[in-house]
């Protein structure tokens, strides 16, 4: 709506999606391309910081991303989580020819993905307790599905990874933040290789933690994302990852607090709430 | 040719020195009169208990992975050693077709043959053969002693090696064992800037200062977790970049994990049990990552030049000596913690 006198990267006008979380851009963090770990971070709807659900909003201009016509709103709002799941790709190093496994079939497992399909996975089994989320995930071009169940035995889980995928996982990544998947992650990725703990869990986690690093499995977190917009936007645009069936349910921004109740429940998967009518700002409709 | 001797493991805690045969070589192998072996925590673990990480012995084995001797004969295809070259033996002859050995993990083979495992025997023996292109030649200032000690020296590098460790890194290595103390070594000659080592035994940590640690912590008993990190960043200055267990307790890698600074890392080389709780959420978050290391990739080369330039000097290091027929008393000494290094002379 309105831009800077500084402002270079957009004109009025422009159609944008917004990467919540604007660092200070002084500290060692910032300086060495870390800035997601900026410990100044100002990140929407975190305290003390306001979020975007809003009609009118003000945001840094290098943190906003000019949409092509063809890309939606909803779409750019998606950038979101499938930066998560870009961040959570490079952690793990992924790359083509590679062998994934997936521990957990909600939208950042299932972004998480689509993203290792797009790096040039050859195969992803992803994993989950809900049937309905594996039968989702397969539509989404998942290669293999386990289901695992609250009785299921680690030692014949990990043979069954091993089976289904026809060898180790070069990358592995938790999704889910239990210690069950967790300890599978570790358990089951191939030597050498590299298990990416996504999901947020417990503070404390029994890990069997000797075997993995005895065999020179690197262990890695991830926070949030960190110069993955662009890439997010990227693949997007030209078609190499289709974000648009994660989203389940439409809201107006009247109904947010029915938006926030369906999500709770975990009834869906991406809850859009429309603080415009829908489609008002898509030249391509959704 | 003179007989052969070996220290052989029989089951818990029973060594016996043996006479064995003088093995035969292969075309790509060549024979080594061994000069000494050094003794770690490893084989004392084996000796105790019969087994070791993962290994299981269920048959008299030959003891002994740290070996330097002097070759007598080599191999029809053996073309970088001819007898009479001194080397130091790295203890294991991978399998080289495996996934791993073709990306360079040989560490992680599949099938290593690491001495003094189930199926490839130790070389605490007076005559023993080996794979030639995994025996290094010692440089001519080096003694047959830094020859074999260079084997843990070896591990302690590809430890740095898997840490990033840097110019201007700060370090926590928790664990003032011989490895911690190799690691340190290794760190500075790699451009740390600055080590602290912890331990929970006093003398550890008085060595550990002769040998280049630019500050200690005794931890104690009734620390908590917190106090000790606490302790550390005080003494350190900051938060580690990279904290090293050198120990393989949980209690360190706890501390290791709290301790250390966003986007930093944590390299595990010790030994540990094989589960263990952790406060994960928190240094995951933060993007400090977690790796091990495992044996020796590619860094018996690195080893020698630099104790060759003087850049890690070893002599400090080695503290004991013994006859291969006191090979028990040498284990007895190493399980009690009083020693750095011990080495085994076979020949007398």
């Amino acid at each position: 709506l309105q831009i800077g006198s500084k402002v270079k990267n957009l004109t009025v006008g422009d159609r944008m999606a917004i990467e919540p979380g604007v660092p200070c851009r002084y500290c060692e963090f910032c300086k060495t391309g870390r800035y997601h770990l900026c410990p100044d971070m100002i990140f929407c709807a975190t305290p003390p910081a306001d979020g975007n659900l809003v009609r009118y909003y003000k945001h840094a201009a290098d943190f906003c991303f000019k949409l092509p016509d063809h890309v939606t709103m909803e779409e750019g709002a998606l950038l979101e989580p499938l930066a998560v799941g870009i961040h959570a790709c490079k952690r793990g190093g992924v790359s083509a020819g590679h062998v994934v496994l997936v521990l957990g079939a909600g939208p950042i497992g299932l972004l998480t993905m689509l993203t290792a399909k797009a790096f040039g996975a050859h195969k992803v089994l992803i994993i989950d307790i809900l049937q309905s989320r594996l039968d989702f995930a397969k539509s989404l071009g998942a290669d293999y599905t386990l289901l695992i169940g609250k009785d299921s035995n680690e030692a014949e889980l990990v043979r069954k990874i091993h089976a289904l995928l026809e060898g180790h996982p070069d990358v592995s990544f938790d999704v889910s933040g239990a210690q069950t998947t967790i300890r599978l992650a570790l358990l089951a990725t191939k030597s050498g290789g590299v298990a990416v703990l996504v999901g947020m869990g417990a503070p404390e986690q029994t890990v069997p933690l000797a075997g993995a690093l005895s065999r020179e499995v690197d262990i890695r977190g991830i926070f949030r994302y960190v110069n993955d917009y662009p890439t997010a936007l990227a693949m997007v645009a030209s078609g190499k990852i289709n974000v648009k069936p994660l989203v389940t349910h439409h809201f107006s921004i009247e109904e947010s607090l029915e938006a926030y109740e369906v999500a709770r429940q975990g009834a869906g998967i991406k809850v859009m709430i429309h603080v415009q009518p829908r489609d008002t700002n898509n030249p391509q409709k959704f | 040719m003179t007989e052969n001797y070996a220290a052989v493991l029989h089951g818990a805690n029973d060594v016996r020195i043996e006479k064995i045969p003088v093995p035969e070589i292969n075309d790509d192998e060549v024979l080594i009169k061994i000069d000494c072996v050094g003794i770690c925590g490893s084989d004392v673990k084996l000796y105790s208990t019969g087994t070791c990480g993962a290994d299981v012995i269920d048959k008299p084995i030959v003891i002994g992975h740290e070996g330097a001797g002097t070759v007598v004969k080599v191999g029809d295809k053996v073309s970088s050693l001819r007898a009479g070259d001194r080397v130091a033996i790295e203890p294991t002859q991978p399998c080289r077709s495996c996934e791993l050995c073709k990306r360079g993990k040989y560490n992680l083979c599949v099938e290593p043959r690491y001495c003094s495992s189930m199926g490839a025997p130790g070389n605490l023996c007076r005559y023993y053969k080996h794979v030639a292109d995994f025996c290094h030649k010692l440089p001519d200032n080096l003694s047959m002693e830094e020859g074999a000690a260079v084997q843990p020296l070896a591990i302690a590098i590809h430890a740095c090696n898997r840490a990033k460790i840097t110019l201007g890194s700060k370090i926590v290595i928790l664990g003032a064992g011989p490895i911690g103390i190799l690691c340190a070594m290794a760190a500075k000659a790699m451009g740390a800037s600055k080590i602290i080592l912890t331990d929970v035994v006093q003398s550890r940590l008085d060595a550990a200062l002769e040998l280049g640690a630019d500050n200690v912590l005794l931890v104690r008993r009734e620390y908590t977790d917190e106090e000790v990190v606490e302790k550390i960043v005080k003494l350190l200055g900051d938060h580690p970049d990279v904290s090293i267990d050198a120990c393989g307790y949980g209690s360190a890698q706890r501390v290791a994990l709290l301790v250390t600074k966003t986007a930093g890392l944590v390299l595990v080389v010790g030994i540990a049990d094989k589960t263990v709780e952790l406060p994960l959420s928190q240094a995951l978050l933060r993007e400090v990552d977690v790796v091990g290391s495992f044996r020796i990739m590619s860094t018996y080369q690195p080893a020698l030049a630099a104790v060759s330039s003087g850049a890690i000097p070893l002599d400090q290091f080695i503290t004991h000596r013994f006859p291969l027929n006191k090979t028990k008393e040498a284990l007895d000494l190493a399980k009690s913690g009083a020693a750095m290094k011990i080495l085994i002379h076979v020949q007398n």
